[in-house]
């Protein structure tokens, strides 16, 4: 079914009890995902490579932070508490990609997470521009705006780093990681819940689909920075050198069984500190 | 606590028209003291002799307004956004005025629909207040609220003439 043929949701209330949880389930993946991947970000404000890349870090930040607290809002129309989904979960209870469980050691690991994840999480954003559920239209528009700049900067620092053989050789060992972590992070191609938002028209394509799409786009710059991760087949599609590992995913978590934010990261993206001095 | 003068400077043909303000002296100008929830108050700069922080450039109506709702447009011309030096009617921000039926006293209360140029604007509820502060000098106005939209997003398209001419001669590209 497409968007366009299936009669639109204006309110969670619209939404089949069936579909209701999956479609919060992905809100609330990518409300946290940019949370973390804002954190992480943050974490480079100082200390980055170059002045501007600091910068560039704290505004990408910025805009992280923004678009989740607009999907942590959103969720409340599903009868979920934004301020204990911001402040108040366990680690176990976070829905984000393992790969941001723990900070990268390195400026490669952050550029990974900037290329490679900002673009699958785009790729997801893409996905739900013409939703049936229709609070997302101009939302997701809005956040794809901001998203832009977020590409370049990542395509433009892969390319910079791969100039001389020690960069190659540490964007292979950064990437490598990120790269299977992004490639599973769609989903499984049977019976999950991308599969099943695609079927009722919230998304408009299923995990294969989506990472096709995600392929289509890093694959070529990752190709032209000489890292051995995908290749253009013979019908000129992106295709990964490297399957999916599934042997630990938790379908329902979209992740890695088990574990979520460390320590440190969860009572950062909590505001563990400012319990105090939380007012709205 | 923090706070910020700012003087109107009317622009256009014909004379200064004030409206049926709550005080007669709004046109020269009033001060929004900018200190989170802590009295937050709007007063006029013939009353503090201060130097203006910003001067805002605002239409210069030939007309009194038709009614409240114009009313409370051209009062929102008087609100500066808190980063560009630019009205937030200028900046595009503003996407609309609802106003409720007249309660038993005649007043109406007033939501006023606004979007912000990022998602992650630190400046929401100082923009907010500005406004709230600035429609509470409005006679009749006996409520106001803010609603945020991203429907549809700003982009500087929504941006107008006016305030392209003010944003380029302080230095800001558009």
């Amino acid at each position: 079914m497409s968007a366009a043929e299936a009669k639109g949701f204006r309110t969670a209330g619209d939404v089949p009890a069936e579909l209701r949880e999956d479609l919060s389930a992905v809100l609330l993946s990518l409300a946290d995902n940019k949370r973390l991947l804002g954190m992480r970000y943050a974490e480079w404000l100082l200390g980055a490579p170059t002045l501007e890349a600091g910068i560039a870090c704290s505004a990408m930040a910025q805009d992280e932070w923004g678009h989740s607290r607009i999907f942590y809002a959103m969720l409340k129309d599903f009868e979920l508490d934004p301020g204990h989904l911001e402040h108040e979960r366990e680690a176990g209870e976070y829905l984000n990609i393992e790969l941001l469980d723990e900070p990268p050691p390195e400026w490669t690991g952050l550029v990974a997470l900037n290329f490679l994840l900002d673009s699958a999480l785009a790729v997801q954003f893409e996905s739900l521009r013409d939703s049936r559920f229709e609070p997302l239209h101009y939302k997701v528009r809005k956040v794809l705006e901001e998203e832009r700049f977020h590409y370049e900067h990542g395509r433009g620092w892969l390319a910079r780093i791969s100039e001389t053989e020690a960069g190659r050789a540490a964007l292979a060992a950064a990437f490598a990681p990120a790269w299977n972590s992004c490639l599973r992070w769609f989903g499984a191609p049977d019976g999950e819940l991308i599969g099943r938002l695609a079927d009722a028209g919230v998304c408009d394509a299923d995990s294969n689909e989506l990472r096709a799409r995600w392929l289509a786009r890093v694959g070529p710059v990752v190709h032209d920075a000489g890292l051995d991760l995908a290749a253009r087949g013979a019908d000129g599609t992106w295709r990964s050198n490297s399957g999916p590992d599934w042997s630990d995913w938790d379908g329902a978590r979209r992740r890695s069984r088990g574990g979520g934010p460390n320590p440190g990261t969860l009572a950062a993206v909590r505001g563990d500190k400012n319990r105090t001095m939380l007012m709205d | 606590m923090s706070s910020r003068l700012v003087q109107l400077r009317r622009h256009g043909p014909g004379r200064p028209v004030p409206g049926p303000a709550a005080d007669p002296t709004a046109d020269a100008g009033y001060e929004s003291v900018i200190d989170r929830g802590v009295d937050f108050s709007a007063v006029f700069a013939d009353a503090t002799g201060r130097n203006p922080d910003l001067v805002l450039e605002v239409p210069d109506w030939e007309t009194a307004p038709a009614d409240l709702e114009e009313r409370v447009w051209r009062a929102l011309y008087e609100v500066p956004d808190p980063e560009f030096p630019i009205s937030l009617v200028d900046l595009g921000l503003v996407y609309g005025v609802e106003l409720t039926e007249p309660d038993r006293a005649g007043d109406v209360g007033v939501t006023v629909t606004i979007s912000l140029t990022a998602t992650a604007c630190p400046c929401v509820e100082f923009i907010k207040w500005d406004i709230r502060d600035r429609l509470a000098l409005e006679a009749g106005v006996s409520g106001v609220e803010v609603h945020l939209t991203w429907d549809p997003p700003w982009t500087t398209d929504r941006v107008t003439d006016r305030g392209r001419d003010a944003l380029r001669r302080a230095g800001v590209s558009i």
